[in-house]
């Protein structure tokens, strides 16, 4: 029998890179943040989790079902969102509000604009968003870590008295021995696994670095300022769902820039946003808002390109 | 250590070779040492039964026959002659008979009157020529005369593109031009760059050539100074294979400093590529698109390239075999193989053993930048410098690519600084005077942006597409 040739276009070697590889990364990355979780708020963070993301993949191979698309539920993202958004959301929720939010980011935030690679705003934000402004007080129901008492974030506090924050160890911060929403809480288990997604090169440091860097520069001015009435840098880096956004929400692919004077750009405006929401701004933390705001300007930051090589001026 | 990389001193201290290429050029990919680990056995080919030879073999006018079907011919022997000066002279590589001048499908697959010929068995030279008895120096002769040895041997490069060796050289007693800030003026050329970089880190037949003592070099150096008008010389090895005793006494051997090694990453990738090869090196960077070496100062030749002029200037013989790299998971043997020029891929897979697994691509050139062929009756030209048959785990098609997910991936190693992942979306979509206007016409072709797209999108391709729709209008 005469053997058949393959024919096609160099390059004929190809990475190990795949969207499927992405969306893991992401996934394991995010298990410390979920299995810290899950130690401090018992099982109902298990069933929020499971729930948000058998939801998201429900969801979004119905409608591909429907829209004849092919089924993408292999490559792992819909159930990324799902995860994203459990993490998000506090430990008090009844078990619909995790459905209705994977339902939305599925829908609303992904599968309207043509689905992966085509959203304008990151789909678990977006859901975020939706449930935070219909069912305000549900979503501001935080739990104390393994009990059942009602308490405030630290966050919270500091928008109530801001003399408040006196009160919180950092080490507590750090640990995550504070209330809060289900992934955010634990700083130590969120750089973990940004550690891990960092070295798998799926996200670049421009980004959580330049974020970081924004609320810290803001924090320190702040601070300086008058250290009575506002709180220290570190406090601001480990409250609330800062390290969360500044390495697995502003980072993701779709809905950050590519250039790196763009992501670093992007990482400090969002930054300084995030600042700005949580001093003078109506809710207590800024960092998701912020991160969707900064999203709509992506398109405009990926202007900021570098020089081709070669490029020659023209007298 | 002498003759090592001029930068300012504080670089020197700071990092270390391999940081001074990073800090110069920080794009593309690094391939693992398991991959890009060659092996330099050298292999002889029997002599093939049957050559075919395309008239042209680089871009420029072919060549006009100058023998008929049926006539005797011995190796070297003249076939083809260059009425112009775009083409080349050919020449017989094997001893035997014209059995036809035909069209054959050239190793781009389009048809080109090649001169087939049925060997006798026998490998019987022409006379060698009479100027050769009585030897002169190199540095006697005249560059006119040096430029007519080397395109009487046939000699070609293929740095930017394949052409003639004499048409990319520009003669010291003739006005040049280049292209500098939109329009051309005269530069002139200070830097000659003999790369022992292959041009891609699978190909190793420049890194072979740099290990070896090799007689010519110096000759063929000396010649291309002479022509070029060069005043320095920069030898650009791999930091992973030590260049030969010969390399470093040349180096030291130069009592002005003119000479220098250059130690670069071979195992990076597009560094071996001619645009990022003298950003690296020198840091200068040639204006595109349509931009050439010489607009900058520099002539940029390979080792084979500078062996075969030292060759052909000092015994003035035709090039007739040429060294090509063989590998791949399905290749019998890995190695540097010597072949005759016009030797169809099919007998020098053959004679090395045949095929041995399952293969699923034959490409001419490199896994990254080769081409693709079905057809085992493609010669060998002058410009072939690899022959992988990759099996079907090695290969992964785009098959049904995705959408592109902005990831940024193909930003942080394009070697042009261009937006690949746009660009892709520009060409896929038809848009192709906005990709040019993104600067589509920078890129390379290197293919580093598909290498790690996480959708899989066939990039190279589109921008090919692309171009040659805009080409063509």
């Amino acid at each position: 029998m005469e053997t058949h040739y393959i024919v096609s276009m160099s390059p004929h070697l190809r990475g190990a890179h795949s969207i499927e590889r992405m969306m893991r990364t992401f996934l394991i990355g995010l298990i410390p943040a979920a299995v810290m979780a899950l130690y401090l708020f018992g099982i109902r963070s298990l069933i929020i989790m499971v729930l948000a993301m058998a939801t998201a993949v429900i969801v979004e191979t119905v409608i591909e079902h429907l829209t004849t698309q092919p089924l993408t539920y292999k490559d792992c993202h819909a159930i990324l969102i799902g995860f994203v958004l459990a993490l998000l959301l506090p430990s008090s929720v009844p078990w619909w509000i995790p459905v209705v939010g994977a339902g939305v980011a599925i829908i609303l935030g992904k599968m309207v604009f043509g689905g992966l690679g085509n959203y304008p705003f990151n789909p678990p934000l977006v859901a975020w968003v939706v449930v935070k402004l219909s069912w305000p007080e549900r979503m501001s129901l935080f739990f104390e870590p393994h009990t059942h008492s009602q308490a405030l974030t630290p966050l919270m506090a500091l928008k109530e008295d801001p003399s408040l924050f006196y009160s919180y160890e950092m080490r507590d911060l750090f640990l995550g021995n504070t209330p809060g929403p289900l992934g955010t809480v634990c700083a130590l288990a969120v750089l973990i696994g940004a550690l891990f997604i960092l070295y798998r090169g799926v996200i670049r440091w421009h980004i959580p670095l330049a974020f970081c860097g924004g609320v810290a520069l803001f924090a320190a001015i702040l601070h300086g300022i008058n250290p009575d009435i506002y709180p220290s840098v570190i406090f601001h880096l480990l409250s609330g769902g800062l390290l969360l956004g500044a390495f697995f929400l502003a980072p993701e692919p779709v809905t950050s820039p590519v250039t790196p004077t763009g992501m670093l750009l992007f990482g400090f405006l969002a930054g300084i946003l995030t600042m700005i929401i949580r001093m003078w701004g109506a809710y207590p933390d800024g960092t998701l808002y912020a991160i969707l705001i900064m999203n709509a300007a992506t398109p405009l930051f990926n202007y900021l390109k570098p020089k081709e090589y070669g490029r020659v001026k023209r007298a | 250590m002498k003759g090592q990389i001029f930068l300012h001193p504080i670089w020197y201290t700071l990092l270390t070779e391999e940081h001074t290429t990073m800090a110069l050029f920080a794009k593309g990919i690094t391939f693992s040492k398991k991959v890009t680990t060659l092996t330099f056995h050298r292999i002889d080919t029997p002599l093939p039964k049957r050559v075919i030879l395309p008239l042209k073999q680089y871009i420029g006018e072919a060549s006009q026959p100058v023998v008929t079907k049926g006539d005797k011919v011995t190796t070297g022997q003249l076939i083809a002659a260059a009425p112009t000066e775009t083409s080349l002279p050919l020449h017989a590589t094997i001893a035997g008979t014209v059995k036809d001048i035909t069209e054959q499908p050239d190793y781009k697959g389009t048809p080109t009157l090649s001169i087939i010929i049925e060997g006798d068995g026998t490998d019987t030279w022409i006379e060698a020529p009479k100027e050769e008895k009585e030897q002169k120096e190199i540095s006697s002769l005249a560059p006119s005369e040096i430029l007519k040895r080397i395109h009487a041997a046939g000699l070609i490069t293929t740095q930017l593109v394949p052409v003639p060796l004499t048409t990319d050289l520009v003669p010291i007693d003739q006005p040049k031009t280049h292209l500098i800030d939109g329009q051309r003026i005269t530069k002139k050329i200070d830097t000659l760059i003999i790369t022992a970089l292959d041009r891609e880190p699978f190909l190793g037949v420049n890194r072979y050539l740099a290990g070896k003592d090799n007689k010519e070099l110096a000759d063929g150096i000396a010649a291309l100074k002479i022509i070029t008008g060069a005043h320095s010389v920069r030898f650009v090895v791999d930091t992973h294979y030590p260049p030969a005793t010969q390399l470093q006494e040349l180096v030291a051997a130069d009592e002005e400093e003119t000479t220098t090694l250059i130690s670069l990453n071979g195992r990076r990738f597009p560094i071996g590529l001619a645009i990022p090869l003298i950003k690296a090196a020198l840091g200068r960077e040639v204006p595109l698109p349509y931009g050439h070496p010489r607009d900058v100062g520099v002539a940029l030749y390979d080792m084979n390239t500078a062996i075969a002029v030292g060759k052909a200037v000092s015994t003035q013989l035709p090039q007739v075999d040429s060294l090509i790299t063989v590998g791949g998971g399905a290749m019998p043997k890995q190695g540097i193989v010597t072949v005759r020029i016009g030797t169809s891929i099919g007998d020098v897979i053959a004679s090395l053993g045949g095929l041995s697994k399952d293969p699923a691509k034959i490409i001419i050139g490199g896994p990254m930048t080769g081409m693709a062929h079905y057809d085992l009756t493609t010669p060998i030209t002058k410009e072939t410098d690899g022959l992988f048959a990759l099996t079907h785990d090695e290969i992964q098609l785009s098959g049904d690519y995705r959408q592109c997910i902005n990831c940024g991936l193909c930003v942080k190693v394009c070697p042009v600084n261009l937006l690949p992942g746009v660009l892709s979306l520009y060409c896929a979509k038809d848009k192709f005077d906005m990709a040019e206007a993104e600067g589509l016409f920078h890129c390379i072709e290197c293919g580093c942006c598909d290498y790690v797209c996480p959708s899989r999108r066939p990039m190279v391709h589109l921008f090919r597409h692309a171009k040659h729709q805009l080409m063509e209008p």
